[in-house]
């Protein structure tokens, strides 16, 4: 029984807080790539315990880069 | 003056000549109304993650300038128009921008472009290593 409870347990720090360095930006669909799944939709925040602040800028990055083609709206992301 | 930036996409098949040519007619609307350009930059051709207009690829260019509002009704509005332009998006950044934070700015993106050209320096080194493991699995297949 102890081991979905440690599936549960993982680090749930934002990468961005811990990270400052790490800055989201809409042009660089490399590092966005990371928090979309391969369909391209992008990946709730309690996978990654990102915080709210950041899921939002990173939400708005996402869909910026949608619309210039650098991510897909659905389909592979490996283009 | 306000500090934005646009992202357009062209299409590929143009040519150097009128990529040159609509690149300098949107700098130029920028400059008429009293803008100023801090950086403008070709990312070239690119693959599109989804079709537009039935071109799988793109020309990018990236401008990022200070200008009033009304300039940037105006370039979407020449954008809107000209079919050889098949997306751009446009960000503001800043509310007010003076000649010191253009200066600034300017600074700025040259130190990050300096950063990214020495991190892309590095990592060819490291693609070279890539690129021929990919070869050998291309030669088993």
């Amino acid at each position: 029984m102890s081991q979905p409870k440690k599936v549960f347990s993982r680090r749930r720090v934002c990468r961005f807080c811990t990270d400052k360095e790490v800055v989201i930006d809409y042009k660089d669909a490399k590092t966005l790539k990371n928090f979309v799944t391969e369909r391209g939709k992008i990946i709730p925040r309690r996978i990654y315990g990102t915080c709210a602040k950041h899921q939002r800028q990173l939400n708005e990055a996402v869909k910026r880069a949608r619309q210039l083609a650098l991510l897909p709206y659905m389909g592979n992301t490996q283009f | 003056m306000r500090h934005y930036e646009t992202t357009f996409i062209l299409r590929p098949n143009l040519g150097e000549e009128q990529f040159t040519e609509i690149i300098d007619r949107t700098s130029a609307i920028v400059a008429n109304d009293g803008g100023a350009i801090i950086c403008l930059d070709r990312w070239g051709i690119k693959r599109l993650a989804y079709e537009i207009n039935r071109e799988a690829q793109g020309y990018y260019v990236y401008m990022n300038y200070a200008a009033p509002g009304k300039t940037v009704d105006e370039i979407e509005r020449i954008f809107r128009i000209d079919d050889r332009v098949i997306r751009y998006l446009t960000v503001k950044l800043g509310d007010s921008m003076n000649a010191e934070a253009i200066e600034a700015e300017k600074q700025r993106i040259e130190e990050k472009a300096a950063a990214r050209a020495k991190a892309q320096s590095d990592e060819t080194e490291g693609d070279e290593f890539e690129g021929e493991a990919l070869e050998d699995e291309t030669a088993e297949e």
